[in-house]
């Protein structure tokens, strides 16, 4: 862990330039640039708003915001790992041509989506004045839930980005992946819509209590229960601690392979 | 930066080097390819030795061509003093900096702007932001862009970008730069410009390893050569008696040496 820390330190600036880079080049040719940082998730919650609330009728108070408090996590955590499964193959040519930490390349693929996060909290804040919905006190809890999920995503990060270097399968699997897990982790629902008997399985779930931590401190000004909280820093931790033991265990003769 | 390497001490030094590699026949790329392979042979790929038990040390300040083949192991050699490989079995010792030249530009992002590529390249070469933004001015000079700095480089002609890359590596001001076939592009006047710049680098003690087909650049540049054959060393020595060397294997077939 000492060891991650100080890589990420030592080569913070290569980190900063590539996620800059990164959301550059995302940006760059489109008319609107930036503002898509900012319309993607309007857009997005526009289409789940009318879906739910209007066709499969859905009657929660202010869905927009109910959904837009998990959605945006959410597509931080999904984007991120599917930017970072290709980034160590897609820059394959340029590591076997430079001695550079290959940490950098994960890394700066989850960074550029924490900042593309960032943005993505101005549109919801411009909702909840639109909704003249309250602004809790508990948003002071979101750098701490959001840390839990910088964690668990890094770690997947890691974790993909190496395998996706041994079986090229892991980009298309992840996909996959991704887009089921997005339906079993309460994004567009919570827990209490289900029928109880499910619930132990959905508790199984690490994004459960990684989101919930989200939904309860925007939407409900509540802060999470004190299992809640760790367990999500327990699944962050955990996620960062194998995921970066399997990168150093292969980063090494990963050049070989890219 | 470590300057502790007393001038002419050895820089570096190759003992009994082995690099194997694995050539794939078939490598298990997919999950289906290893799935499948549980249940057939295991043999899909052979060992290929790109380099066989190679010895050499190159002191401070000295500027040496390596020459050889295709396929021979120049390249690998490169990659094993700039750190990409790790060699097999054998000792390497490297002192100093190492400026990976293994190919202009790499790194180089078609949509960003020279002078962003500038940050980038040069981050990845080990410089610091704050050293990068120092040295700037005098990247954009050398490579005799003018305006076109503030372009993204995919309007670039090669030649551009590749002064470019010569111009940032060598602003990196390492301890030994490496040069894998690089002066092949460009034109006379700024090949003169790359001349007097390694030039430049062999007064004030620096070492320059040049990779090359072209014994013109190998002869202007270099006061030692190294014949690289199939994985071995074959001469050592001046770029005149190991040029004489390599116009004797150049005209065999490979693999009967």
């Amino acid at each position: 862990m000492g060891q991650l820390l100080w890589e990420l330190l030592k080569n913070r600036e290569l980190i900063w330039t590539l996620a800059l880079k990164e959301l550059r080049v995302r940006y760059k040719r489109s008319a609107l640039g930036f503002l898509w940082a900012l319309l993607n998730p309007l857009l997005m919650m526009g289409i789940l708003a009318v879906v739910f609330s209007t066709v499969m009728r859905i009657a929660v108070d202010r869905y927009a915001i109910f959904v837009l408090s998990t959605l945006l996590p959410w597509t931080f955590f999904s984007q991120s790992l599917a930017y970072s499964v290709e980034s160590l193959v897609g820059n394959g040519d340029l590591l076997k041509k430079v001695r550079i930490a290959k940490l950098v390349f994960p890394a700066a693929a989850v960074l550029s989506n924490i900042i593309n996060f960032l943005l993505s909290m101005i549109p919801l804040l411009l909702l909840l004045a639109i909704f003249r919905f309250p602004l809790h006190w508990t948003w002071v809890y979101l750098p701490v839930a959001m840390l839990s999920l910088i964690l668990f995503t890094m770690g997947c990060s890691f974790f993909f980005s190496i395998a996706n270097v041994f079986f090229r399968d892991m980009s298309h699997i992840i996909q996959v992946v991704l887009s089921a897990w997005f339906y079993v982790s309460p994004v567009i629902y919570s827990l209490d819509f289900l029928p109880e008997r499910y619930h132990f399985y959905f508790r199984l779930n690490p994004m459960l209590y990684l989101l919930n931590g989200f939904r309860l401190a925007i939407y409900y000004g509540q802060l999470p229960t004190w299992q809640s909280m760790s367990m999500s820093f327990g699944c962050g931790l955990g996620s960062i601690l194998i995921g970066y033991a399997v990168f150093r265990r292969y980063q090494e003769v990963l050049v070989y392979y890219v | 930066m470590s300057d502790t390497a007393a001038k002419g001490g050895t820089r570096i030094q190759f003992e009994n080097v082995v690099q194997r590699f694995r050539v794939i026949r078939e490598r298990p790329d997919t999950l289906r390819e290893v799935f499948t392979r549980l249940f057939r042979n295991r043999n899909s790929y052979h060992e290929f030795e790109a380099l066989k038990n190679v010895s050499f040390s190159i002191a401070d300040g000295e500027t040496v061509g390596i020459i050889g083949r295709n396929g021979s192991g120049k390249s690998t050699t490169l990659k094993i003093i700039a750190g990409v490989y790790e060699p097999t079995s054998g000792v390497v010792n490297v002192s100093g900096t190492v400026a990976p030249l293994i190919e202009l530009g790499a790194g180089f992002h078609p949509d960003l702007t020279g002078r962003e590529n500038i940050l980038m390249n040069g981050l990845l070469l080990g410089m610091t932001r704050q050293k990068i933004r120092a040295c700037e001015q005098r990247i954009i000079d050398f490579a005799e862009l003018g305006e076109f700095i503030d372009s993204p480089i995919k309007q670039y002609s090669s030649g551009m970008i590749m002064r470019l890359g010569f111009s940032i590596a060598t602003e990196v001001d390492p301890e030994i730069l490496l040069l894998d076939e690089i002066l092949a592009v460009g034109d006379a006047a700024f090949q003169e410009k790359c001349m007097a710049r390694i030039d430049d680098f062999r007064q004030r003690g620096k070492t320059v390893i040049f990779v090359s087909h072209s014994m013109s650049a190998v002869r202007k540049i270099c006061q030692r050569a190294i014949l690289i054959h199939e994985g071995r060393i074959l001469a050592d020595g001046t770029p005149d008696e190991v040029f004489e060397r390599y116009d004797d294997i150049l005209h065999k077939p490979i693999g009967t040496t």
